[in-house]
């Protein structure tokens, strides 16, 4: 058995979580910590709070080799967890859709899961290279990062 | 050499990539300035924009040359 199983995904397939969870999950494990990003339809006090869809683009080589490295920085540093999937998912979406998921399988719900999927979503988010497009009833805009990777990103 | 383009700069040159003249291994912040000189239309994008090289981070230091896959993009708003 793998007791450390990865699996990273750029994928324009739907996010299926049940199929994710049953991967990341080992016979040592007895908790699995999913994170979900969402499309959100409604920011409430943004200038134009309602989002119609989300459409995704990535520079996929580097998205998904920077994915393995956030899987590799979360086992470099929370030793006790065992499955990670990292999944992304690219093209078009509508409000209320899987957008991206993190998962984290785990002995005990002390071992780090949590914290790890906290981890990973943090940094997918700085140094996987993806971008959005958001459609509002007024336009559609790039939506801004504002994290600038440095040396060992 | 080829330097593909991803979200705003892709938008902006209406092209997901862009060539540029250069024979010779330069540094990113020279190659920042090139692009500047032979794509006018991106310069506004470009101070904020990110440089990849060989699927890296790159920084101005870095050494870059036409043998390498660049891209360029905005900081990333993923996830």
């Amino acid at each position: 058995m793998n007791d450390t199983p990865t699996l990273i995904a750029l994928t324009e397939a739907a996010i299926d979580l049940n199929a994710l969870q049953r991967a990341v999950t080992t016979d040592l494990d007895g908790t699995v910590v999913a994170f979900v990003g969402t499309v959100r339809g409604v920011t409430p006090g943004a200038a134009e709070p309602v989002t119609t869809r989300l459409e995704y683009e990535a520079y996929a080589a580097m998205a998904e080799s920077k994915l393995r490295q956030v899987a590799n920085e979360m086992r470099e540093k929370f030793a006790g967890i065992h499955g990670i999937a990292l999944t992304q998912r690219i093209g078009e979406m509508a409000v209320g859709e899987p957008v991206v998921a993190v998962l984290v399988s785990c002995g005990h719900r002390g071992g780090g899961a949590f914290e790890a999927a906290r981890y990973g979503i943090d940094r997918l988010k700085q140094i996987v290279p993806v971008w959005k497009k958001e459609t509002r009833p007024d336009g559609s805009a790039w939506v801004e990062g504002d994290y600038v990777p440095t040396r060992g990103d | 050499m080829k330097i593909s383009l991803f979200a705003t700069l892709r938008d902006r040159a209406n092209a997901r990539s862009i060539e540029i003249a250069l024979d010779k291994p330069t540094t990113v912040a020279e190659l920042r300035k090139i692009i500047v000189a032979q794509h006018p239309s991106l310069a506004e994008l470009l101070p904020q924009a990110l440089v990849a090289v060989n699927q890296e981070f790159a920084f101005d230091e870095d050494r870059v040359g036409p043998d390498n896959e660049v891209a360029l993009f905005p900081p990333v708003s993923g996830g």
